[in-house]
């Protein structure tokens, strides 16, 4: 912690290169198809001309402007502009049609920015002893921690548990469409060449989340989303309040994306849902998750946004990227001639990680009115724009997001006839979000799952394997804690309603007796 | 998306049980189809020459199966809440889903823009409630040009996109 780094941060141009890279990031995440990754990836090249730690300070702005970005789409169009964004749409698209889009804009801001503090913060003061829990993951538990997220699904599912069971299993079958990643079958393609590549998540997300808005939205005459009293202000004293008030849900839902994001591979999604399934556990029985439930979006979005600072962990000490952005970042990190590892933070180029960092708070602090101010014209936008041109505006944006993926017509294809399906289904009470969740999911669990299952049929122990190590059963009995709860809430809030109920009798039968 | 003006609307409507015998079809068709699914699957995975690939797909098939086949005995000894497709104009509809399909396989004949101006035209007039008008006209054309026009230079030069 040098203080010649932080010096080194606060020049013009550093500043400028912040500010303009959470911007771009921002616009960029909030279109749907184009992801962190992608917006890391097409500027790098521009980084290659400047100097390391301008460099670098432009590209982690970017990254953790384009994690918020998701959010704006998320919110008001209820498509995630980024993966990590899924959760956002649970409670931040009811709030916006019922009128209070703007808030959600607003909430989502504040608690991304406080993500984001806290697992860069624990880049800055942690990253060598965090970097461990990377080490300290195995196949097995990132089997576990997969199983723990599609958990969720109970959670999501209320009153329609073997329905959601049904579509986060036909999620977890679509994720094994194409080339398996351990053994190169080629699986569920019915001959086809279109489906080897198999569903892309991003496609995915587009076509289940978006298309089923866009076919309810042209079948009526209504307004896309109720419009606020006043659409020319933000409400930012409420949504700081509201944050505020959840800061439990908000320091749990940053360090929980601050360790998800150390783990290689898992990444912002996994963080949103490991967030949302803990925020909704420990709901108050008030709150009414899944129906515009500020504190679904602080625990989403401030878990994601943390996943920014705790990927970069084993990035800059181990050399592991964890989140896809992150070997994108370590890539330029490597062209810059910076050699990653534990000796970064002690000597040497110590002071390029550290200007690093602090570049990465900076920016991300400057994501803070950033964001409200491009949340305000978004919010603005969508809600005034006439539907004749939203709903064409948002079908081509679909088309040109999907395709530029992996530049082809048959993902686009692929996204318009999952979003009908998940429309049809959606209709007949199996919603999209398990779908989405089995998808996402389904690779992590396969492939922690057959190398557990290959390791432990080597030592001859598949039991031990998969239920002898100590973070195998944490995260075991967090994910029955997640099945369990809806049903231990429903009966709890059945007996205070009982309660409730036996104390009103009694309150009125001395009344009766005194009198009688 | 459970946005049910419509649907509950029709659900309103047709709380008798005509309406309620037909979503109950629509339940019952989807939990087979998924049934069904999870059957092709097991069959598919026959073909694999590696039991690392099979034993995924088909644990996640006999999932499949079993929670299908409970929603599909609840909707059917139950009953099912769901109110159909909701209210709203079926062509419409279509006419958003088949002009984004048209886009799709016009895309490698024409080139991307004229393409997405099939699927953005579509959409256009699916969407559009109000009456057409000479000026309502001009404001959409334009917008629409200057979108995608805006969209194709964005992805293609600035992205490098390499856009059909």
């Amino acid at each position: 912690m040098e203080a010649g780094s932080f010096l080194a941060v606060l020049t013009p141009l550093n500043l400028l290169l912040a500010l303009a890279g959470v911007a771009a990031g921002t616009l960029i995440g909030s279109i749907p198809g184009l992801t962190a990754t992608m917006a890391v990836a097409v500027l790098v090249p521009i980084t290659f001309a400047m100097e390391p730690a301008s460099a670098l300070i432009l590209l982690g702005a970017i990254y953790t402007g384009a994690i918020h970005g998701g959010a704006y789409a998320a919110i008001l169009l209820n498509t995630p502009g980024t993966p990590s964004a899924i959760a956002t749409t649970f409670d931040g698209y009811p709030m916006a049609q019922r009128g209070e889009g703007d808030l959600a804009v607003a909430i989502a801001c504040f608690a991304s920015v406080a993500g984001g503090l806290v697992g860069a913060l624990a880049l800055l003061f942690l990253a060598p002893p965090l970097s461990r829990v990377a080490l300290a993951f195995g196949p097995v538990e990132y089997f576990w921690l997969a199983i723990f997220g599609l958990s969720l699904i109970a959670a999501l599912s209320t009153g329609a548990l073997w329905k959601g069971l049904a579509g986060g299993a036909f999620g977890l079958i679509l994720s094994s469409v194409g080339v398996a990643e351990v053994s190169a079958d080629i699986r569920l393609t019915f001959g086809s060449q279109t489906l080897i590549g198999g569903f892309g998540v991003v496609g995915a997300l587009i076509g289940l989340y978006c298309i089923p808005v866009l076919i309810d939205l042209v079948a009526v005459p209504e307004r896309h989303l109720k419009m606020a009293d006043d659409v020319d202000t933000m409400p930012i004293g409420s949504a700081a309040g509201l944050v505020w008030r959840s800061k439990l849900n908000l320091v749990r839902s940053s360090v929980i994306g601050t360790l998800v994001g150390i783990l290689p591979g898992a990444g912002g999604s996994v963080a949103g849902l490991v967030a949302y399934s803990e925020a909704k556990r420990n709901a108050r029985d008030d709150q009414r998750f899944g129906e515009g439930e500020p504190d679904g979006i602080i625990a989403t979005e401030s878990a994601n946004n943390a996943t920014v600072g705790g990927g970069f962990i084993p990035t800059l000490v181990l050399g592991l990227p964890g989140t896809p952005p992150d070997a994108v970042i370590l890539g330029a990190l490597l062209v810059q001639g910076v050699r990653t590892g534990p000796a970064l933070f002690e000597s040497g180029g110590g002071s390029i990680a550290y200007t690093f960092i602090y570049g990465l708070l900076i920016a991300t602090v400057l994501m803070l009115p950033v964001g409200l101010l491009i949340g305000r014209y978004a919010y603005r936008t969508i809600v005034t724009i006439p539907k004749a041109m939203l709903v064409p505006s948002v079908a081509f944006m679909t088309v040109i997001g999907t395709f530029a993926i992996h530049n082809s017509i048959s993902d686009v294809t692929l996204m318009i006839l999952l979003g009908v399906f998940g429309w049809v289904v959606g209709r007949f009470g199996f919603s999209a979000s398990p779908i989405v969740l089995g998808l996402i999911l389904g690779p992590i669990a396969e492939q922690g799952f057959v190398q557990g299952w290959i390791i432990g049929s080597a030592i001859e122990d598949l039991p031990g394997m998969f239920f002898g190590r100590p973070l195998s059963l944490a995260i075991i009995a967090f994910t029955l804690m997640s099945l369990c709860w809806p049903a231990f809430a429903a009966r709890r809030r059945a007996r205070a309603a009982k309660a409730g109920g036996a104390a009103s009798v009694n309150r009125s039968t001395p009344t009766d007796g005194g009198t009688s | 998306m459970s946005e049910t003006n419509g649907a509950g609307g029709a659900g309103g409507a047709g709380g008798t049980g005509g309406n309620g015998a037909s979503t109950r079809t629509g339940s019952v068709l989807v939990a087979l189809f998924f049934v069904v699914a999870g059957v092709v699957t097991l069959y598919d995975t026959t073909t694999y020459t590696d039991i690392d690939s099979k034993v995924f797909p088909r644990a996640a098939a006999i999932l499949l199966i079993v929670a299908a086949s409970i929603a599909l005995v609840g909707d059917i000894v139950r009953g099912t809440r769901e109110t159909g497709f909701g209210q709203g104009d079926w062509w419409r509809r279509i006419l958003l889903i088949v002009a984004m399909l048209a886009c799709c396989l016009a895309m490698p004949i024409t080139g991307f823009l004229p393409a997405a101006g099939i699927a953005f035209d579509g959409a256009l007039i699916a969407a559009l409630h109000e009456r057409w008008t000479a000026r309502r006209a001009v404001i959409y054309g334009g917008s629409a040009v200057v979108l995608m026009g805006g969209f194709y230079a964005l992805f293609r030069y600035a992205l490098h996109v390499p856009l059909p």
